[in-house]
């Protein structure tokens, strides 16, 4: 099933939008470009404005500057006050909510966007029907949105968007309104339709995994702007920020001082044992910084460089793995740091180790 | 035309027309109000000659007088027992709930003009009650035509007014504040005075404020009971003016508009500033999930018997008189009901062409005229529908300004629009005139019908058609307007049964081809004919009633 060549192959660009509610700043000069066939998440916290970005593409909100373009065609340019009608932009938009139209049936809420192109009754006829079917809806074109679950709902809003063969799709929080367990199936299946229909998709979402699983890119936001962009791979591994390594992953936060800096790496004083670890940007000694990693790189019962001894609390067992929790005594403050394995360990003290170049020196702002 | 390119044709025409449908006739009004002659006179000069007269005449300062002491009284009778009547219906388990709760709606639905009719029938000097209770007692503790009567009456008939808003709010309001003070040791009626009725403060302010205003305006329970003992209030004062000088008194009925608008319009501010603020008290409230009802205990019996006894004064003792006295020739001491039994009154309106045309008219503009005010209401709803821009500033303002305008006035205004614009002068004696005065008195009560049915979509489903390739326009027709059908006929409903009960705004419109019952109620009492009024009336809320009952068919929400 190859429709890759139904979609035109158009590049969606974003430059340096800027979007206001009043005197309330919202987005502050956000860029990006979406290549044909490519996904991007757009992932941040609740109030970072990725929803908004996603709307203002879409043509619901209106940028104060920028520029939007979509392939040849502007959608927006702030410097000459033009904004194209919502209606005009041949994109398509599933909302968090699916936004199904209560009174229509299936076919006809999916048929809905054919009717406004003038397409024939018979053309319209097959094209829903295989969109229905290429979702796994074709039998229930009849049914009224009410008459569906939750899962079945999404799909007719997806089918809705694709019918009319936009050059991007664009997808708000496509999984938040699943139960817990579906929203896995959901997507990985959403995954699937986007590749295998060749999709370029926008995907807003505050969930990094979901960020992660579904997309080619992230874009991470923060207040606004973009925190930091790339492959989830990059983003994960290599977080430029504080904030991005914290966004992305589960972390162990231990404050430090630092030694020495030589380079790329410097050495940290840590409850006083001597650390050694990668800096993420200017690390001076004698300053404080933060000392990150994440929970899966920390080692239990290891021996030689970078070793922390540390008092087990107690360990929880989350079915695939365990989850340790250990103290570090520091003075008359208590450091908590956390670390998965696959046994269970005996209370008492525990060599911990924290590799070099998995623990990650930021400076304390 | 730089307005047509922001805003679009439709919308700028829509809130043209509105424009002009507002602001002429009040615009009239007040130029009126300068001049020292009617304006067609051909000597008329500016001049504060009008408010010189009214101010130097002791009649004017009596009505006033009347009218604080009428608005005061119904609003210290009011507030507490449409509050007290909303905590019981609301949240207690006060038996025989569902038809209680639509009863108090009667007095909302039946003109305040059928019903001072009836409480003269029922209660006036020779009324049924009256007779009966002088049979009984050999006495008749009560005189319906003092001003404290009259008062009394004002305040128990707008009692409904206060309930609606204080029901709503108590609704939102979650059982668990109520259940935490009967745990710590509270009565029901403690609960209600300590924890429910104070939590629903703003609403209950708001709801005095709108009996306050309707106070100023009252002119049908005055016109009717207030005569015999020469009790005038400012709107009945403004309609006795007509006669006054001999001639048209044009520039002094305008300057008492002036007046009474000059208290109304800045109650309105005052109504919508204290909506606007009360929606913002929303965050104190309980969880709203699960409401259980209060039980009364013991108090059951008592709360029952006392609504039950404000139901019998303000509901039944009224239509019961009409009823009664629409199908007897005549009526006094002495007099049994077998032997002046007659239907003579309805076969006079049967064959006198102008009352039956006032029937048939009547249920034309409510049926007709509501559907078609209905639609004018939705242009507008769609004209400011999720547009924040200055057009829906503009129109959410004028929306205020017939509020504050008297029907009794607004009618006025009305006929030296459609007396001296030219071009209007055939609309004039034909029923449009008549309707379009009452679409523009009743424009703020539509508006809320139709924005609160326009409010149940959800934004997305109308931007879910935009991004489809819909335009704003074809947005409306494919999703907005089938999905408030149900919001407009019941819409259509509820204006059918006010532009039914509507008598005041006809007054000055009267004329051949334009009869409606209410208007044509006030000119017949006025000559006297108190069996034809009695039967008009038991026909107009005949028909208010049928509005009710399909109302009650289709589950219309009557607490807009």
């Amino acid at each position: 099933m190859n429709k890759s060549t139904q979609h035109d192959a158009l590049h969606l660009t974003v430059n340096n939008l800027h979007l206001q509610y009043g005197d309330n700043p919202i987005l502050k000069g956000v860029s990006f470009t979406l290549a044909p066939g490519e996904v991007v998440a757009l992932l941040g916290a609740s109030g970072s404005g990725k929803t908004t970005l996603l709307r203002a593409v879409a043509g619901l909100e209106h940028p104060s500057q920028g520029e939007i373009t979509l392939g040849k065609t502007t959608l927006f340019d702030g410097a000459k006050d033009f904004e194209l009608a919502v209606e005009k932009r041949n994109l398509g938009l599933v909302f968090q909510s699916y936004a199904l139209w209560p009174h229509r049936t299936v076919f006809d809420n999916v048929a809905y966007g054919l009717k406004l192109r003038k397409v024939g009754t018979e053309e319209t006829k097959d094209r829903v029907s295989q969109a229905l079917k290429n979702l796994g809806l074709g039998h229930l074109a009849e049914r009224y949105p009410h008459q569906l679950s939750g899962g079945q709902q999404q799909r007719v809003a997806i089918a809705r968007a694709l019918v009319y063969n936009p050059p991007v799709i664009l997808l708000d929080e496509p999984l938040s309104n699943l139960d817990a367990k579906l929203r896995e199936e959901a997507r990985a299946w959403l995954r699937e339709l986007i590749v295998t229909l060749g999709l370029s998709a926008l995907v807003v979402t505050h969930d990094q995994t979901e960020a992660m699983a579904m997309s080619d890119r992230i874009l991470l936001l923060k207040d606004g702007r973009i925190e930091q962009a790339g492959t989830p791979q990059s983003l994960y591994a290599h977080p430029e920020s504080l904030y991005t390594a914290d966004f992305m992953g589960s972390n162990n936060h231990l404050p430090a001082n630092v030694v020495q800096a030589e380079g790329s790496m410097a050495s940290i004083e840590v409850a006083g044992r001597v650390l050694k670890g990668v800096c993420k940007g200017i690390i001076q000694a004698g300053k404080a910084c933060t000392a990150l990693i994440r929970l899966e790189q920390v080692r239990t019962n290891a021996e030689g460089e970078n070793v922390i001894q540390a008092e087990l609390i107690t360990s929880m067992f989350l079915g695939d793995r365990w989850e340790h929790l250990f103290h570090l005594h520091n003075g008359a403050d208590t450091i908590r740091i956390r670390a998965f394995g696959a046994v269970p360990l005996a209370t008492g003290e525990h060599q911990l180790s924290f590799p070099a170049d998995a623990l990650w020196l930021f400076p304390t702002a | 035309m730089n307005a047509l390119a922001r805003y679009g044709l439709s919308r700028t025409m829509v809130v043209l027309v509105m424009a002009l449908a507002v602001f002429m006739p009040i615009g009239l009004v007040l130029w009126q109000s300068t001049l020292n002659a009617p304006f067609f006179m051909p000597n008329h000069a500016y001049g504060l000659d009008a408010f010189r007269f009214i101010f130097d005449d002791s009649d004017f300062w009596s009505a006033l007088k009347n009218t604080v002491f009428i608005a005061v009284s119904m609003l210290v009778i009011a507030v507490p027992l449409g509050g007290a009547l909303a905590f019981l219906l609301a949240r207690t388990d006060l038996p025989c709930r569902r038809p209680i709760e639509l009863m108090v709606m009667v007095p909302v639905f039946v003109s305040p003009f059928v019903l001072g009719f009836g409480y003269v029938v029922a209660t006036g000097p020779v009324g049924f009650y009256t007779l009966w209770v002088q049979n009984l007692i050999g006495t008749v503790p009560w005189n319906v035509y003092s001003l404290p009567s009259i008062a009394l009456i004002a305040g128990l008939t707008h009692v409904p007014h206060v309930y609606l808003y204080a029901s709503s709010a108590l609704k939102n309001l979650g059982s668990d504040v109520e259940e935490a003070a009967r745990v710590t040791g509270a009565s029901p009626f403690e609960v209600a005075r300590r924890v429910s009725l104070p939590m629903v403060a703003p609403s209950l302010l708001y709801s005095g404020v709108l009996v306050f205003f309707l106070g100023f305006e009252i002119f049908g329970l005055p016109l009717i009971l207030g005569d015999p003992e020469g009790h005038l209030v400012l709107a009945s004062y403004l309609y006795k003016l007509t006669n006054k000088l001999g001639i048209p008194s044009y520039h002094l009925m305008a300057a008492v508009a002036v007046c009474i608008i000059g208290v109304t319009f800045p109650l309105v501010l005052l109504q919508r500033y204290l909506l606007r603020s009360a929606n913002r008290y929303i965050a104190v409230k309980g969880k709203v999930t699960r409401q259980k009802r209060l039980p009364l205990g013991q108090w059951r019996l008592p709360a029952l018997a006392l609504v039950l006894f404000w139901l019998l004064v303000t509901v039944i003792v009224p239509l019961s008189g009409i009823t009664f006295r629409a199908f007897v020739s005549f009526w006094g001491e002495g007099v049994s009901f077998a032997e002046a039994f007659s239907l003579h009154a309805f076969v006079e309106i049967w064959n006198q062409p102008n009352l039956l045309r006032a029937v048939l008219n009547s249920v034309l503009i409510g049926v007709i005229g509501g559907g078609v005010a209905v639609m004018a209401y939705t242009a507008i709803g769609l004209a400011s529908h999720r547009k924040q821009d200055g057009l829906t500033r503009i129109v959410d303002y004028m929306v205020l300004i017939p509020r504050a305008v008297p029907g009794l006035l607004a009618g006025l205004a009305f006929l030296w629009v459609f007396l001296f614009v030219p071009g209007l002068k055939e609309i004039r004696s034909t029923l449009i005139s008549v309707w379009l005065a009452y679409m523009v008195v009743w424009l703020a009560y539509g508006m809320r019908l139709i924005s609160s049915a326009l409010l149940q979509v959800a934004p997305e489903l109308e931007e879910s058609a935009r991004t489809l390739g819909a335009s704003a326009a074809r947005v409306s027709k494919d999703v907005t307007l089938p999905l408030i059908r149900f919001g407009l006929l019941s819409s259509w409903v509820l204006m059918f049964m006010i532009f039914e009960r509507e008598y005041s705004t006809g007054v000055y419109l009267l004329s051949p081809g334009t009869e409606v019952i209410g208007s044509m109620l006030v000119s017949l009492w006025a000559a006297g004919a108190v069996d034809i009024v009695a039967a008009l009336s038991l026909i107009n809320v005949a028909l208010v009633a049928i509005g009710l009952a399909i109302a009650l068919k289709f589950g219309v929400n009557l607490h807009e």
